[in-house]
């Protein structure tokens, strides 16, 4: 069955993607279209609770732009289609386990919880896909 | 019927949207809020998203680089 819900498997940790992810799912979320966010990989580095706000982001040319303009933060705007719009993040298991980290690692209130890869392709057949 | 204003000159997209929204969820069916924003994307982007989710377009103007993007909370 067709889904309108937008699927977004975030695993590049690259400022420009993460930024780019950060303002898909909030737009999309506050336009009242269900997102989920499933970030793994180097993605997941970007999400670290005690993450130095100014190395937290590793990008090129792009990245530098974003900061010196002062873009939007891309965690802010996660947590705005949260708090605006139907919008859930998880974290891939399998990349908190190489890492050695459990959830509470990531910043706090942002995170549904853990999820399996295949749970999440299992959810996302019908929807939209989107990988970042 | 209220005008709120939200000064979002200097904020990049899709800065001024957000604030329109978490705005909107603060005030009463029936009134306005002027965003002030220096985002050319937003003077575009705020439009077709109040007409995505049937809120109300008041009007759009421009003024030395700065667009006033007038909106009526309708529901």
């Amino acid at each position: 069955m067709a889904s309108n819900t937008l699927y977004i498997l975030l695993c590049s940790g690259e400022h420009e993607k993460v930024q780019m992810a950060a303002m898909i799912a909030s737009v999309a979320a506050v336009s009242e279209r269900p997102v989920e966010v499933f970030v793994s990989m180097n993605a997941l580095l970007a999400f670290a609770k005690d993450a130095p706000a100014d190395t937290r982001y590793h990008g090129a040319g792009f990245s530098k732009l974003l900061k010196e303009k002062k873009a939007p933060d891309p965690i802010m705007l996660f947590r705005q289609g949260r708090e605006l719009g139907d919008l859930k993040l998880w974290a891939c298991s399998m990349a908190l386990d190489v890492k050695g980290w459990e959830l509470d690692h990531l910043d706090e209130d942002l995170f549904e919880g853990a999820l399996g890869l295949t749970k999440f392709l299992s959810d996302a057949e019908g929807g939209q896909f989107i990988t970042l | 019927m209220t005008r709120e204003k939200i000064d979002a000159r200097g904020a990049y997209c899709p800065g001024p949207l957000m604030e329109l929204i978490a705005k909107l969820k603060l005030v009463q069916v029936g009134d306005e809020i002027e965003v002030l924003s220096t985002d050319k994307g937003s003077a575009n982007d705020i439009p077709e998203w109040v007409k995505k989710v049937n809120h109300e377009m008041v009007g759009v103007t421009q003024q030395d680089g700065v667009w006033s993007i007038v909106v009526r909370k309708a529901k």
